[in-house]
Formats: structure tokens, sequence, C-alpha cells
């Protein structure tokens, strides 16, 4: 089977975010970059479908700066076979990154599944794996929970709303994204972290992907973190004067009503 | 040629034969191990530990009874062998007699058969009560043990019987230095047998003897007797000094495929003489925190199992069929046996023959973790917590400074580098992010300012020493997080280092060596103790409390550090000391070691709450300790015993803050 696996490098969880100077983006200086936990979760399926189906391949793909490339060593670290790192500016809006991420796609002589993570942790967009799939033409399932495989379907348990589950059930080729629950991702073993390091990751520009800038359908105006959490406030007294109270300050603090 | 030298020479050469097939076979499987063996040197100090441990038996008279049992036993055998060797000659050849030695040394040597038979005979007999009535716990049953205690008995009554009817039958020159034998002569003379009858006995109860003899050096090499031949060489080749760092992996060395053991065949042959050398007196066990928990982990029954592991495999292991080896990891060595380890070492230091249980057990998990990825569950959010921010806890390294805030501590950044202050203060990741702890940390820093001690600390650019992620058998980690701060302690010219955090202290002081990182490092016990003994600190204000001290395992056992910390309480007027039952390097570990600060504990009685039972035992009002993770596990302790209204988990800075 020819299975993919898409994803993204983002800050680290414990990050404490800082705006830049000019609010056009982050303050990048000392954050320590991961792999997105949610696409841990697709590396993970991936694997665990090849070591099932001998002479399968799982490819990591991601597109993004060169930092980017340490995301895609440690998914090889993991146990992927082949990495592509697609040259994508900081900048770039969902739209722009599928766009790129398809056209990498696009390339390969034959694609079963394509793996992602839910959504990435930093922009928590949750578009990418379901622009790619419309890119490239197959359809997408998201949210998954837990995957069975019956040749070349897919039953997928897809976590919705009001804690319920839907079940779909998917021909190949085909888009899945995958959330907490999945199974549980591997730590990588150190001969395999070894080999990560002398492994091949292929390198492709936006013109090799067919996407250009043009493809950003986001301008980003500027950026500000959320003003610091007040303390709490406690109305004391009978129902009717809490109330009162509550009303009052809605009104006159919070200017909400 | 008598009929007793051909007997002899089938009967002695069918022996010898089988037993030194049998040692040939131990001394093979030991040559076939492709583990690297630890470096020897500093023979002069080994030849000293060699005799005072085996000939002098220290270790062994820690515990006095037994100890004096055992080393009746141990000098009877060396001294009757001199007996047993003539009368080995002497059947081979009746004029080898050795009493060409003279007159009075023979007498000597006669005199000195009956006097050590009959020392033996004692430790062998109280040896056998103490197995049968006395019955400590982690002694166990052991048939093997009783064979031996039966063959040595045997070999002692043989000896008398022998004497006795050599003296009647012979009435040799030297009967009056048979001073035991010849009383039982006396007994035998009531019986009224012939001289023949006499030296018929004399004869049978020597074959009884050499029998005996040749049988038990066939029986030997397959049983725990096996440590009279290899506990010595295993005493001689022990770690020398207390202090210990873990052995690194070199993973420049890229002929290096195997890091850790996945089989026994990966182990080094001093980890074999470990094996060979244990008699199963159960001393480790009875000092383990799992097993006294009720966790699978015996250090006994670990020591046993891998033996029985190797000598399973050693068809494989002699042939080089490395692909019929089977996993280390067994019916009995289980991975929950390996992972119940909080590597306090309380066994290494019980063991009378210098075992380093705790080398096979952290080699078992590098292979685990490296090679098969395999761990308690909770432990990958720690690593993966090290390897990004460098702490096993959930923090940014962005916020490791913000204890500090307000407290105008500087950093190494802040005042250059290392000559512009007396220490560097090594915070260590509790003290940075521990709510707890940090109060430990202030309290140190209180004590610092008020000493006039000037210092510094790193700042944002420390990271965690990655003494969880060795212990746990990640040493790629380790090694990741050791060459990080190195290089920062390089960068500033660190020479001399406190912390106080004892798992800190000792990856620091031991463990950063091979790393390229070679500093004076203190523990703040240590330091505080320097300050007040200097007088730069003076406690003054009087704490009216029994005060109890909890040993932590990295300050005592792993770096022999016990009386500082003790002093600095004891230097504080008012302050009424009580010892726990167990302290000292017996004090029980508070289950936090090894990573097991990291794990969930779902087998057994919690270790920390078992330790703070024995700390409330004392009825102290507060219990000291001079470690962040004994703080944390024996607040727990306290909280879970609901005795938090009247006792108090300090760290000895705190009390002495308070005292100042």
């Amino acid at each position: 089977m020819n299975l993919y696996v898409c994803i993204k490098q983002v800050p680290d969880t414990e990050t404490k975010i800082k705006v830049n100077g000019d609010g056009s983006g982050i303050d990048a200086a000392g954050i320590k970059w991961i792999m997105s936990p949610y696409d841990e979760f697709a590396v993970e399926e991936a694997l665990r479908v090849k070591e099932k189906n001998a002479g399968s391949t799982v490819t990591v793909i991601t597109a993004g700066p060169d930092r980017t490339v340490e995301a895609l060593r440690t998914a090889l670290a993991m146990g992927a076979d082949n990495a592509i790192h697609v040259e994508l500016p900081e900048t770039a809006d969902s739209a722009f990154a599928a766009k790129a991420l398809a056209g990498a796609l696009k390339k390969e002589a034959k694609v079963d599944i394509v793996y992602f993570g839910k959504e990435a942790i930093d922009d928590g967009a949750a578009q990418v794996p379901q622009l790619v799939a419309t890119y490239i033409g197959v359809p997408s399932v998201g949210t998954v929970v837990g995957i069975e495989y019956n040749g070349t379907t897919l039953k997928c348990k897809r976590e919705i709303e009001g804690g319920a589950f839907e079940m779909v059930e998917v021909s190949q080729p085909v888009v899945v994204s995958g959330s907490k629950g999945l199974n549980e991702p591997r730590y990588a073993t150190l001969p395999n972290i070894m080999k990560a390091k002398k492994k091949e990751v292929k390198k492709m520009s936006l013109a090799d992907v067919g996407a250009s800038p043009s493809d950003q359908k986001i301008k980003m105006k500027g950026l500000q973190l959320p003003p610091p959490k007040q303390a709490g406030k406690k109305i004391e007294g009978d129902a009717a004067a809490q109330a009162k109270a509550l009303v009052t300050a809605l009104h006159n603090e919070a200017k909400v009503i | 040629m008598t009929w007793q030298t051909l007997a002899f020479l089938i009967v002695g050469g069918g022996a010898f034969y089988l037993c030194g097939k049998k040692f040939a076979l131990l001394y093979k499987l030991l040559k076939a191990q492709t583990g690297k063996p630890p470096k020897f040197s500093d023979f002069g100090r080994r030849i000293q530990t060699a005799i005072v441990n085996v000939l002098g038996q220290k270790a062994v008279l820690q515990d006095p009874a037994i100890g004096i049992a055992h080393t009746a036993i141990f000098w009877g055998f060396l001294i009757i062998t001199i007996g047993t060797l003539e009368q080995f000659c002497m059947t081979i050849y009746e004029g080898a007699s050795f009493e060409f030695i003279g007159q009075t040394l023979y007498s000597a040597m006669i005199w000195s058969q009956d006097f050590f038979t009959a020392f033996v005979l004692f430790g062998v007999l109280y040896a056998g009560y103490r197995r049968f009535f006395k019955k400590p716990k982690h002694l166990g049953q052991s048939s093997d043990a009783n064979k031996i205690l039966a063959f040595t008995g045997g070999l002692m009554v043989s000896i008398f019987f022998m004497n006795a009817f050599h003296v009647l039958s012979a009435h040799p020159w030297f009967t009056d230095d048979y001073f035991i034998s010849k009383h039982l002569a006396e007994a035998f003379a009531g019986m009224g047998f012939s001289e023949d009858v006499n030296h018929g006995l004399y004869t049978f109860f020597k074959w009884v003897h050499m029998c005996l003899v040749l049988g038990f050096a066939v029986y030997i090499p397959g049983s725990k007797h096996l440590h009279i031949v290899a506990a010595g060489p295993n005493t001689f080749l022990r770690k020398l000094d207390r202090e210990k760092g873990m052995t690194p992996i070199n993973f420049e060395d890229e002929t290096v495929t195997q890091y850790g053991i996945a089989n026994t065949k990966q182990m080094s042959w001093k980890d074999t003489l470990d094996l060979y050398s244990c008699t199963e007196c159960g001393r480790c066990q009875s000092l383990c925190p799992a097993w006294n928990t009720e966790k699978p982990l015996s250090p006994k029954n670990l020591i046993i199992d891998i033996k029985k592991n190797l000598y399973k495999n050693k068809d494989a292991i002699l042939a080089g069929q490395d692909d019929k080896l089977t996993h280390v990891i067994d019916e009995h060595v289980t991975e929950d046996v390996i992972w119940s380890c909080t590597s306090c070492r309380a066994c290494e230091i019980a063991c009378p023959v210098f075992i380093e249980h705790t080398d096979k057990i952290y080699n078992i998990r590098r292979n685990l973790v490296m090679m098969e990825s395999k761990f308690p569950a909770e432990v990958q959010p720690v690593f993966k917590n090290m390897e990004t921010n460098g702490t096993p806890w959930a923090f940014s390294q962005s916020e490791r400074a913000n204890w500090a805030e307000g407290l105008n501590v500087k950093t190494m950044a802040e005042v250059g580098d290392a000559s512009a202050v007396d220490v560097l203060l090594w915070v260590g990741c509790a003290g940075a992010y521990d709510d707890r702890n940090k109060s430990v940390i202030k309290s140190f820093v209180s004590l610092l300012n008020k000493a006039g001690v000037k210092f510094a600390t790193l700042g944002t650019e420390e990271t965690c020493t990655g003494d969880a992620a060795r212990r746990i058998g990640n040493e790629y980690l380790f090694q990741t997080l050791a060459k990080t701060n190195v290089d920062t302690l390089n960068r500033y010219q660190v020479k001399r280092i406190v912390t106080a955090c004892p798992h800190c202290f000792n990856t620091l002081k031991n463990e950063y060596g091979p790393m390229g990182g070679n500093y004076e490092v203190v523990h703040h016990s240590q330091f505080i103790a320097k300050l007040i003994q200097e007088g730069k600190l003076k406690p003054s204000k009087a704490l009216d409390a029994t005060v109890t001290f909890h040993d932590s395992c990295y300050l005592g056992r792993w770096n022999n550090v016990y009386e500082q910390p003790r002093s600095v309480i004891e230097s504080i007027p008012s302050v009424k000391m009580v010892e726990m039952k167990q302290h000292h390097d017996k004090g029980m570990c508070c289950g936090a070691g090894g990573g097991r600060m990291w794990m969930e504990e779902h087998i057994g009685r919690r270790v920390n709450v078992t330790r703070t039972e024995q700390a409330l035992e004392t009825n102290a009002g507060i219990i000291a300790t001079a470690c962040p993770f004994c703080v944390t596990m024996i607040t727990d302790g306290v909280k879970t015993k609901e005795a938090v209204d009247h006792v108090q988990v300090k760290d000895i800075s705190e009390l002495l803050d308070q005292a100042t």
C-alpha cells in the first residue's frame, strides 16, 4: 500500500506565545518546535497499517519553512520510509498549504490513503485535510478515532457532536484525519532515530508542486494576545439581589448587555 | 599400590573430571559474554578490599550472628582443606604425610584440624537452627541450602569419627593434639572393639569423608555454593567506591548496534561473575523497598532468575546460535520486575559479595527503552518533556527562572562568568517548577544571602540533568541533556556547584565527567553544614520540636553523605533528633528514585506511605529530608496517613532558614 501522512510542525504545547514586534505573527525566539500531537496519531496509524501489509511504504510530507524538516525526521524516526519537504512561507494559510501538499501528492504514482491529524494545534484551523481531499479529488473522513481495514475499504469511526460516534465506510483512495483515541503513538527506538538522521528528505519548491502565493486566501491584518484573565467576582446575597447585581455588572462593567 | 590407591585414583579422578568439566563450562559461558566489562584499576586497593572482605569477612559480618557462623565455616574450610589434602596424598601414597614440616608445626596442624572441625560444626548447627527454626523471611526455603548444610555437617562429623578411630587403631604420637577427637576415642574405647575393627572403622570414615569432599566438589559448580569460588574474585573486582556513575554508552561507535541487554549473552563477564557469586542469602531482599511493599522484584530472585536464563541459553550461547537465544525478559524476570526498582541501592550495600544488582536492571531497561520502545506508558510524556523543554514536568523552559522573581538572584549571563561568584547554584527542575520545592530553593537562597555567599544560577539556560532519563534506560536522552548542560557550564567556566537536589548532585558529581564536565559539586546539606561550622550561619532561634531525618538514597547510599544533614538539624537550638528504625545505609527509599517518580504504582502497597509510616512511628513532629523528591513523596504519605495537622515535612534548608 502507498501510505502518506501530512504533518505540520508547531510550537510545543508548553510554549508561552508572544506576538512579534509589528504584530504580524508570533515571536519565534526560544520556541521549541514539535510535530503537532494529532499528526502523531496519523503517523502511528500509517505505520501500523504498513506493518500489517508487507510491501507498503509510508511517506511523510510537510509544507513549511526549513525548520519543519525536523518534524519529518521525527516521523522518520518513528518508522516512516520516505519524507518530502515542500518549501512554503511561514505566513501561508490553510488553502496555500493544502495546494502545496496536494501538488506534492499529485506527483506521486499511486496514493492509497493520506493520513492527517484532525488539526494542527497552532492555528487550530482544521481545514487542510478536507482541502487537500478536494484538490486531489478523493473523499475525506475527519476526526477519526478508529479504523477497520477491509481490502480497499475503510470503516471509520468518527467522533461527532454530543459525544456520539458515526460510522463511515469509504473506499481508497481516501483522506483520513485522526484524533485522540485512534492509537497510542510509539516512542522512536534509538536505531530508528539513528537511521532517520541519515535518510534523505526530498525537497520540492512551490514551482515543483504547482502552488504559488496567489493560492493564499487569508490576509493577516494583525495578531494580538487575548487580554489577561481577570480575577473572578463572587456575587453575594439572595437570588433576586444576585440577579440584579449580575445584570448591572454585565451592563456597566462587561458592557455585553 | 594398595586397593585404596586404586580406588582413590578411580573415584577421585572421576570426581575431579566431573567437577572440572562443570567449571570449564561455567568459564566458557563467562568468556562467551559479549557485553563490555568495566575497567579495573587500582590493584592495591583491590588487594586490600579482598583481604578485608574475604579473609576478614567484613561485609559478611554486617549481620553479626550469621556473620560469625559464616566466618567459622569459611576459616574452617581453609584450614581443614590442608588436612584433607594430606589425606588425599596419603591415600595415594602412604608415606606422603605432612609430618616433614616438623613436629611442632604438625602438632599445631593436627590441633587446628580438630579445633576448626568443631568451629565449623557450631557454625553449621547455628545456620541450621536459623534456617529451620528462626526462619528469617528473606532466607526462604532452599533444598540446595539444606543439602549444602548436610554436606558440611557430614564432613565435620566424619572427620571426628575418622580421627577418633585413628587414635584407637594407630595410637599416633600426636594423639594429644586431637584434643577433641581423643575424648570421642575414649568414649568409643568403651565399646571394646579390636584394633582391626577400629582400623576398619577408621578407613570407613576416612572414605566417607573423602567421598563427601569429592561429591561436594562435583555438586558445588551447579549450586549456590559456587560462591566459594566466585565470591573472592568478585570482591576483588568490585566497584571500589561507593560513589559511582552509571557506565555511559558510546553512541559515536557505529559498530555498536545493541544498546543494553536483550539476552543473557549480551551481559558482560563481570555480570556473570556476579551471578556465580550469589549465595542466595537474601540480605538484598530484606532491605528492598520494592519487595517490602509486595512488588514482584526481589533482588535475590532477580539474580537467581537471570542465572537460570543464562543456563537455559547455555547451548545457544556456546554454539554462537544468536537466533536461538531467548529474551532476558521471561516468565520470572518480567517487565514489572524491571520497572519496580527505585535504584536505591540498598541491595548492593547489603550484599556481602558485592553483586551489582542495579546494573543488570539498568541494562535491561536500556534495551527495553532504546531498542524496543517498551516502558510504562506514562513515561512517554516525561521523555517528550525532557526532549523539548529540558524538564520532566510539562513547563516551558522560558518559565524556568520564574521562581526567582523578586529575589534578586543573579544569573551567570548577568554576572559574566563563574569567576564573579563563589559558587553556581544548580536549581534543578523540582526547585524551578514544583510549587512545594520552590519554597525549598527560596529558603536556601535566603540562607546563602544571610551567609554572604556570592552565587549565580544558569537561569533559563539550565536544563534537566537527565538523571531520570538515565535511570529509566534512555541513555541517549540523558547524554543529549548532559552535553547541553556541560556546554553551558563550561562556557561559564564553572568550577563549583551547589545543589539542593541529590539526584542533580549525583549526576553532576559522578556522571558528567565522561561527558567532559568536571566540577566540584556539593550538596546543600554539606554546604550549609560548612557555613554553620565557619560561623557564617548562626542558628539562634529555638525550634521546640522532635525531628526525624529521612535519608535520600542518592545522598546517602549513592554518595555516603549521612552526617551533614543531621548536623544541620542538630545545630538548631532545642531540637530533639530521633532516628527511625531504618536509617543511614539501611534507610528505606521514598519510592521516587530510578525514575519511579514518573511512573504509576499499581502493584502492592505504596513505598512512600510505607516509609511515612516508619517516620510516624517515631512520633516526631517534623520529618526532615534533603531531597525534593523525598519531600514530595513523604508529604503525600503524610496526607494519605491523615497526619497533616500534627506532622510537617520540611527540607533542612527550610528548618535552618527559620532558625537563623
